[in-house]
């Protein structure tokens, strides 16, 4: 009696265990044949972290691109052509984002994908997009290397090589800096930063100190005091703008009188909201900067106060570009994943509202670097 | 005739089932509570991947060196923890599994955080069929065999255990070894499959993913840890068409899930109003 | 350096005690590793926030709804995922518990959004300093309460009925129930008491850090459970001897170690504990029934 219960339940468990498999089949919409003709719709994937902890960044980029699309469909610039995307979420970890790449392209017949957001990510995808030759652009994946070798992966942030040279070079030619410390991020965007920036600084003056922090952390004090021993003039901060606003924060509080520099992690209000009077003088590169006067960034900046209620930070405007690239690939080339992925490809001169945006031959970016600083808590730009 | 995203969800079942049966070993079978499962999977990820990339052997090489190598350091790790019982032992699994994780993180040869690339994707289908059923049929035939039996004897009553002959401290390290041996090798398909590795992914939340696999499909049971491993892989993706709301759904989908049927769906039932495991827990009982 | 290293760790570690004390309470009287209890210090700083910048009541009240908020949240908690397990597996209940977990802070990320919330500090800056060392108000006050907060829980459950009952309960549920005890009332109570102090948590540490978000809760209440195991888990005083060893080990370690592996240092410092002495730093080793 009790094996022939057991029995049963192990066919239950298993009729179960089909039927989810069926379902998620099921769900899957009877795709026509990717053939050249006639398709009105084009469908744009999006792959980033929706949720957990990492979810601030792909869901400002997310909402910037959707706003992106739906202003082309509006404007009616592809004639007959309508954009739709389709956003997964990959909670934040390059492993579920496989999944969500595969199920971009594979159940729902994406042309092209807007994504990774981190860069671990794109890295998970980067093959995927390559055996499926589906054109893949990442607003924000900035990992070294990332797109070499591999024609169907590009991006369109600022590299971190770029970034920190050209910040090193102001601080000690502009600012007069000569001793310089760094607290990256344990993450890849962190890491290369610091990879970058510390060899510039070298070259150029003194680097006293070199320590880490963890994404999400809370406390750095530990990390201030060791560097504050080492009396450097200028602390150069590798991370994102929440945990760069509480370094600010609990370097002040600890007494230390330093100029502090960043790269683009830092370029969000949320920096200058969590930081107040302690982030005021930093400067920090950036390809975005919300009070330039160009009329496609007041436009956008609109738009997306009007919609979300929120000024866009340096994702966001990452991800309204990406968008804006795949969208002129289409206009150029036409609508087949391998025209869009020339149309990316020969992106050259593109004026986007991070600046003027061409891509290399390894699908890399080349764009101008500007140079913002805090005063009177608003960024400013330099240069 | 199957499309990719498919074959993935059936390779990442078949990994996922090499995962949660040998935790099964672990928990379901020997009692010891282990959250760290998903270190002992990075470890023969990592380990896997480093051969293939430096040294070129084939891959069921690699996957054998993976896997020894993750049952080698599941050994070296887990001797002195054995000594720990239940929540304790869980917690300390928890933390070791972060340490390699760190570990992981700083090393140069792994490539740190921006993590390991080229890992050239070796891992088919029927690799993984051929691994779930090896791991299978090796735990089933342990757990026959009179190393079984002491398992079993073990989670059911440790003192008791010990007072029959049976030297608890040497099963639990054996049964650490051959768990950690397969999560290795279920790590080295995982590596060989992405192509890509990164220690953020081998964080104590994947190790809890494992554990509710287990306890999902029911403690002790061969088929429970596949049906576990099947419904928690499946479950995320099904709801991608519900975005926003689905990882609130899942995490409703895992209380309910237990309400209903706590023991798991192929668990055993209570025994004489003694929860499964509950015997072991009660030792080591703190006071307010 | 050492000295301010020393107090840096000292602060770090009142905040993990601050969790750490919810968290030994719960495990203390069920033997559940409550893992939703990171979400309820999160619940409790939104509210707390959002009563603070919305609502513009003062701090001390919005302190106080908010434990009161967190206690409800927790009573709710333990009434909808733990209590139907209660007869089952504890594995089944952590499995429960994990589930409200994700449940919780994905909701919190719907209603609430990604993006960090700023706390307003209600306290002044001021910054004291010595030759030795720099400390701000805002830092004493975070030590003075978590000190407090372990004071008033010990002399609760050391001098009151309820913390009697507890205690009772904690011991031997059965023979408890027998002596006359209702045993759902005294763990409901615990539940409000250690989500109370959760959502405490919550607020101290926002206005500490400043930052408010949907998956704050998930490091610190792992660090506020390691705390709570390494004092000795279920052990009141434990908890907050436990948290400022593992900030201080944390500290020490990212300045005399490497900042690169400082949660590492925190990890291996419970592993040491544990096998040194399984039952925690000021944990009693319970005899074991055969």
């Amino acid at each position: 009696m009790k094996s022939r219960k057991r029995t049963m339940f192990v066919a239950a468990a298993a009729v179960l265990c089909l039927v989810l498999l069926a379902a998620i089949a099921g769900c899957a919409p009877k795709e026509p044949a990717n053939g050249g003709d006639e398709t009105t719709e084009i469908k744009i994937g999006m792959v980033g972290p929706l949720s957990g902890d990492a979810a601030a960044y792909g869901i400002n980029i997310l909402r910037a691109a959707e706003i992106a699309i739906e202003e082309a469909n509006a404007s009616g610039e592809l004639g007959d052509i309508t954009l739709k995307i389709i956003s997964e979420d990959t909670e934040g970890d390059w492993a579920k984002a496989a999944n969500a790449f595969t199920k971009l392209i594979d159940v729902d017949g994406v042309s092209v994908i807007i994504g990774g957001v981190l860069s671990s990510e794109s890295e998970a995808g980067s093959d995927i997009v390559k055996d499926a030759a589906i054109p893949t652009i990442s607003p924000s994946s900035t990992s070294v290397d990332l797109t070499k070798g591999n024609p169907y992966l590009f991006r369109n942030c600022l590299s971190d090589e770029v970034q920190a040279v050209q910040l090193a070079e102001f601080a000690v030619e502009e600012l007069g800096m000569g001793k310089f410390a760094i607290l990256f991020t344990k993450n890849d965007y962190g890491e290369s930063l610091r990879d970058a920036f510390k060899n510039k600084a070298e070259e150029l003056a003194e680097v006293v100190a070199v320590e880490s922090f963890m994404d999400k952390d809370n406390d750095f004090k530990a990390q201030i005091t060791k560097i504050k021993e080492k009396n450097p003039d200028c602390l150069y901060i590798a991370g994102y703008y929440t945990e760069a606003a509480k370094i600010a924060q609990q370097a002040q509080q600890a007494g230390m009188d330093i100029q502090l520099l960043g790269a683009d992690g830092l370029c969000n209000v949320v920096f200058l909201e969590v930081g107040e009077d302690a982030v005021e003088g930093t400067y920090a590169t950036s390809g975005f900067y919300p009070d330039d006067p160009m009329t496609a960034v007041q436009d956008f900046v609109k738009a997306y106060k009007d919609k979300h209620g929120e000024e866009p930070d340096m994702f966001a405007a990452q991800g309204y570009d990406a968008a804006r690239i795949v969208i002129e690939a289409i206009k150029s080339k036409g609508t087949t994943s391998e025209q869009i992925r020339e149309g990316i490809a020969a992106t050259a001169d593109f004026p986007g509202i991070t600046g003027k945006t061409s891509l290399d031959e390894e699908g890399d970016t080349i764009k101008d670097v500007l140079i913002l600083k805090v005063e009177n808590g608003k960024f400013v730009r330099v240069r | 005739m199957i499309g990719p995203y498919y074959l993935q969800l059936l390779i990442l079942i078949g990994i996922n089932t090499i995962m949660a049966t040998s935790l099964n070993l672990i928990l379901g079978y020997t009692g010891q509570l282990s959250i760290g499962h998903a270190a002992f999977m990075s470890l023969g990820a990592y380990g896997s991947a480093l051969v293939t990339l430096h040294f070129g052997f084939p891959f069921l090489v690699s996957l054998l060196c993976g896997a020894l190598f993750a049952a080698f350091f599941g050994i070296i790790i887990g001797l002195p923890t054995l000594r720990l019982k239940g929540d304790y032992l869980a917690i300390a699994t928890l933390g070791l599994g972060e340490i390699v994780r760190i570990v992981f993180l700083n090393l140069e040869l792994t490539g740190g955080a921006v993590g390991l690339r080229g890992i050239p994707k070796k891992t088919t289908l029927l690799w993984v069929v051929l691994a779930v059923l090896f791991t299978v049929f090796i735990l089933s035939r342990i757990i026959r065999s009179r190393i079984g039996r002491a398992f079993i004897a073990i989670r059911e009553d440790e003192t008791a255990a010990d007072s029959m002959g049976i030297n608890s401290t040497y099963y639990k390290t054996l049964c650490f070894g051959v768990g950690a041996f397969f999560a290795g090798l279920g790590g080295g398909l995982f590596a060989h499959y992405m192509r890509y590795l990164n220690p953020n992914s081998f964080g104590f939340m994947r190790s809890i993913e494992h554990l509710c696999m287990v306890v999902l499909g029911g403690l002790g049971n061969m088929w429970g840890a596949f049906i576990g491993a099947t419904i928690l892989t499946v479950t995320p993706e099904l709801l991608r068409t519900v975005a926003d709301l689905r990882l609130l759904i899942y995490g409703a989908v895992l209380v309910l899930m237990m309400r209903v049927r706590p023991q798991g769906l192929l668990g055993q039932p209570l025994r004489n109003g003694i929860p499964l495991l509950g015997r072991f827990f009660q030792q080591a009982r703190p006071k307010l | 350096m050492f000295i301010q290293q020393l107090i840096n760790g000292l602060i770090l570690g009142s905040t993990y005690a601050l969790i750490a004390l919810g968290y030994t309470m719960v495990y203390g009287i069920i033997e559940l590793i409550n893992f939703a209890h990171g979400e309820i210090y999160m619940f409790g700083a939104f509210v707390g926030l959002i009563l603070v910048t919305v609502f513009k009541v003062p701090f001390i009240l919005a302190f106080l709804l908010a434990m009161a908020a967190g206690a409800l949240l927790g009573i709710t908690v333990e009434y909808l995922a733990y209590r139907p397990l209660r007869q089952s597996s504890r594995l089944a209940a952590l499995i429960s518990a994990i589930g409200a977990s994700i449940f919780l802070s994905n909701l919190a990320l719907l209603i609430m959004g990604a993006q960090p919330y700023t706390f307003p500090s209600p306290f002044d800056a001021t910054v004291y300093r010595t030759s030795l060392f720099v400390i701000s108000k805002v830092e004493i006050i975070v030590l003075a309460s978590s000190i407090l907060l372990m004071i008033a829980l010990t002399l609760f459950v050391q001098r009151t009925k309820v913390g009697k009952a507890m205690r009772a309960t904690a011991q031997d549920k059965d023979t408890a129930s027998l002596m006359g005890i209702n045993i759902n009332r005294i763990i409901t109570i615990t539940f409000a008491i250690g989500s109370a102090l959760g959502a405490a948590a919550g607020v101290m540490v926002g206005v500490y850090f400043r930052t408010v978000t949907p998956t704050m809760g998930l490091m610190p209440g792992l660090k506020g459970f390691v705390a709570a195991v390494i004092g000795g888990i279920g052990n009141i005083p434990g908890a907050m001897f436990g948290g400022i060893a593992l900030g201080i080990a944390e500290v020490m370690g990212a300045a005399y170690i490497s900042s690169q592996y400082r949660d590492a240092v925190a990890f291996a410092l419970l592993i040491i504990v544990l096998l040194l002495k399984p039952s925690g730093l000021l944990g009693r080793t319970a005899q074991e029934k055969v």
